[in-house]
């Protein structure tokens, strides 16, 4: 009996060691927990900055497009009629009479039979962004909880 | 013991600190859970998420408009609205004396609206400012902005704000205004093209919810441009019939005028000028040049008698209902009379016996009276049904009159209208539908549909316009016959229409305009209808003139004028002379 509660008192924490664990798990929780806010500001911080970012190239697509369509314009202003012909008779030209022109037959010429317009390859669309570029991680983990799939019945994590 | 005791007393103060610590923290995140749970929270919650997403509309660029060879006839431009955000304006004068130096505007307006915005948080103070003249500002707004930042101040110009938008620019200004229409600052097409197409034009707005929050970037949509058209118009034809019109106008001295060219066998209209002509990026000042919108494009807007032109096509029905052949003569004694009431030759005279090439040569009313009269009016009318008079031709431009053709049961027609409507009085038409009406003449009986639309192109696809013949109103012998028939005339005459080289098909036409019901024989309108080769039509040319003081008669002023413009298309079609073209087919 006494060599029992000898070996008792051997293996006994000594109060002091219990409440280090104790400590140790609580912080342990604290950094985890830390660790994962850490996590979270990383991700929100950077899809904002993302974000951010993403407006300003919208806007700067719009402001390409009415240079584009500026650009476009301006050039047809000065490839105008009224343009050409002043440009064409400043530098000596004038139209030609009938008498003045000869007709030559070229062998495989083809004549044009209109302007074609199309481009070679379709609009590229708005590329499709995968919704973990979009979500933070509590809109993540709210759709999570949301999903059928998800929850308490557990599933497939997305 | 001391020691003991001191310990105790740590141990209670240190477990006191421990339990008031947590419940402390415990408090503070009860009273959070408190206040975002409290109803002012929801309210707030609400708030936010009003403006965390907005709805926005997102319109398409307004599709342009070229030429056939693509030269752009109608674009989009950036235009700017110069405004002031009210909640960032630091200094009211500066910005007032900026704006108003830079852009013309009133300083003292200027000044006032600021001071006095009555209530607006954005005040725009000039729209539709172009690229080049809000240039400066911009550079003085940045400018300002810099030094400012130099001495860590904020720039007195603050709040200046620059809106950009996109609005209509037409490159070529008047050229083909009245094809091609205008787009007005209400987002609406007028006229021409850009009315009859405005719904490809503008494409399909899209609305979509857009976050403001950064954090949630939302893709803006993809919203395609309105559909780009291609016309069936040639720019370097266009100018040269304007160009012409105008001359003629001067030459002959003529209130105003129409040239519409044609390609015969498609239908596709490659110019058509009218005066007067409006510069499409000054569209505001379209009262100051017509009075009725149908002045506009009188080439398809305006009705009136089209005189000897008609005879054509009474000589086409006379000749298809198989009334009359070109060997037919008629003694021609200077008068007929239908439906009780005398019809006489524009000269008054007999002009003895003719045939069918002769009555046409000579524009006899009272030959074409006796063919109508010839073929019985239930055939002369049915043909003209057949030609589509009455109704519109279904060219795609805004605005087209059906024009009027009385028929037999209609309470306005007498038994007299069978003659002098075959001679083009009594009937009122537009150059747009005769110019259909004879193109089956030309084109081996069948009326093509004119048309203005080449193609289109949309999400880069590009489809090209093919329309059905409208009809083929007399056959293809009849169409050949009258050519022949029309050719000839005009060579028996030495007709000022003919180009040499090609030969030409086509008849004048000069109508008394009806003044007070009565008509006045020194005012007409002078009119050719022609087309050419006649072997092969590649082109087909309808000219008008209204009263030309110089000489009433269309042989001396509308012919001369057809003949200078299907000179000016041969070349620029790059047709070339019958003997070349036929040594080439047959070498």
């Amino acid at each position: 009996m006494i060599n029992v509660t000898h070996l008792t008192h051997a293996y006994r924490q000594a109060p002091w060691r219990v409440q280090r664990q104790w400590a140790g798990a609580f912080l342990l929780g604290v950094l985890a927990l830390a660790m994962i806010s850490a996590l979270y500001l990383d991700v929100t911080s950077q899809a904002a900055i993302i974000g951010r970012e993403i407006q300003t190239l919208q806007y700067d697509t719009a402001e390409i497009q009415h240079e584009n369509a500026d650009m476009q314009t301006r050039l047809a202003s000065l490839l105008s009629m009224k343009a050409m012909e002043a440009r064409a008779l400043a530098l000596g030209f004038r139209p030609a009479e009938a008498g003045e022109i000869h007709y030559l037959v070229a062998p495989g010429y083809v004549r044009s039979t209109g302007v074609s317009l199309a481009v070679s390859r379709p609009q590229a669309g708005a590329p499709s962004t995968p919704p973990e570029y979009t979500q933070s991680l509590l809109d993540w983990i709210s759709d999570y909880l949301q999903s059928p799939a998800g929850g308490i019945a557990g599933g497939v994590l997305p | 013991m001391k020691e003991f005791s001191m310990r105790r007393e740590y141990a209670w103060r240190s477990i006191f600190i421990a339990a008031l610590l947590p419940v402390f923290a415990l408090t503070v995140v009860g009273q959070m859970v408190r206040i975002q749970n409290s109803p002012e929270a929801q309210s707030f919650r609400d708030q936010s998420d009003s403006f965390a997403i907005v709805e926005r509309t997102f319109y398409p660029e307004r599709g342009e408009i070229y030429d056939r060879d693509g030269h752009l006839l109608a674009g989009n431009e950036t235009a700017y609205t110069v405004g002031v955000n009210i909640s960032n304006m630091l200094d009211a004068t500066a910005l007032a004396r900026e704006v108003s130096a830079q852009l013309g505007l009133d300083y003292e307006e200027t000044y006032q609206k600021l001071l006095n915005p009555y209530g607006l948080v954005y005040v725009p103070l000039a729209n539709y400012v172009s690229s080049e003249a809000i240039a400066p500002l911009k550079a003085s707004y940045k400018k300002a902005a810099e030094d400012a930042a130099a001495e860590y101040q904020l720039s007195p110009l603050s709040g200046l704000e620059f809106q950009p938008t996109l609005q209509r620019h037409y490159p070529e200004n008047e050229l083909a205004s009245n094809i091609i229409g205008f787009f007005n600052r209400d987002a609406r097409g007028n006229f021409g093209v850009e009315e009859k197409y405005n719904n490809l034009l503008a494409g399909v707005p899209v609305k979509a919810w857009v976050p403001q929050d950064p954090n949630r970037a939302a893709e803006i949509p993809k919203v395609p441009n309105g559909a780009t058209l291609i016309l069936t118009i040639d720019r370097d034809l266009q100018a040269a019939a304007e160009h012409s019109l105008d001359q003629a106008l001067f030459d002959y001295g003529a209130r105003n005028g129409t040239i519409i060219i044609m390609h015969p066998r498609t239908g596709e209209i490659l110019a058509m000028a009218t005066t007067p002509r409006l510069n499409l990026n000054e569209f505001w000042n379209y009262g100051n040049f017509y009075n009725q919108s149908y002045e506009f494009n009188p080439a398809i807007s305006m009705q009136y008698e089209p005189g000897s032109v008609f005879k054509a096509l009474t000589m086409a029905a006379g000749l298809d209902t198989g009334a009359v052949t070109p060997d037919t003569t008629y003694n021609d004694v200077g008068y007929i009379v239908v439906g009780d009431v005398l019809i006489q030759n524009w000269d008054r005279r007999p002009w003895g016996l003719q045939n069918m090439i002769g009555c046409l040569q000579h524009s006899l009313n009272v030959c074409l009276a006796w063919v109508s009269t010839a073929m019985g009016q239930d055939n002369f009318y049915n043909y003209m049904q057949r030609f589509g008079f009455g109704r519109p031709t279904g060219i795609d431009l805004a605005g087209e009159t059906p024009g009027r053709l009385k028929t037999p049961g209609d309470i306005d027609w007498y038994p007299v209208d069978l003659g002098t409507n075959a001679f083009g009085q009594g009937v009122a038409v537009s150059p747009i539908q005769m110019l259909m009406a004879v193109s089956a003449v030309a084109n081996d009986g069948r009326m093509v549909t004119p048309h203005v639309l080449y193609g289109m192109v949309s999400d880069g696809r590009q489809v090209n316009i093919q329309l059905e013949p409208s009809g083929t109103p007399i056959s293809m012998e009849t169409a050949h016959t009258l050519s022949d028939m029309l050719s000839i005339s005009l060579e028996n005459e030495a007709s000022l229409a003919l180009v040499p080289g090609y030969r030409i098909a086509g008849k004048t036409g000069t109508a008394e305009i009806p003044v007070n019901g009565f008509y006045d024989n020194t005012q007409t309108n002078v009119s050719f209808i022609g087309w050419g080769p006649v072997d092969d039509p590649q082109f087909m040319i309808y000219v008008w003139l209204d009263r030309p003081s110089v000489s009433i008669w269309a042989n001396d002023t509308a012919a001369p004028l057809f003949a200078e413009i299907a000179q000016k298309t041969v070349i620029l079609l790059d047709i070339p002379p019958d003997s070349v073209r036929l040594q080439i087919a047959h070498p």
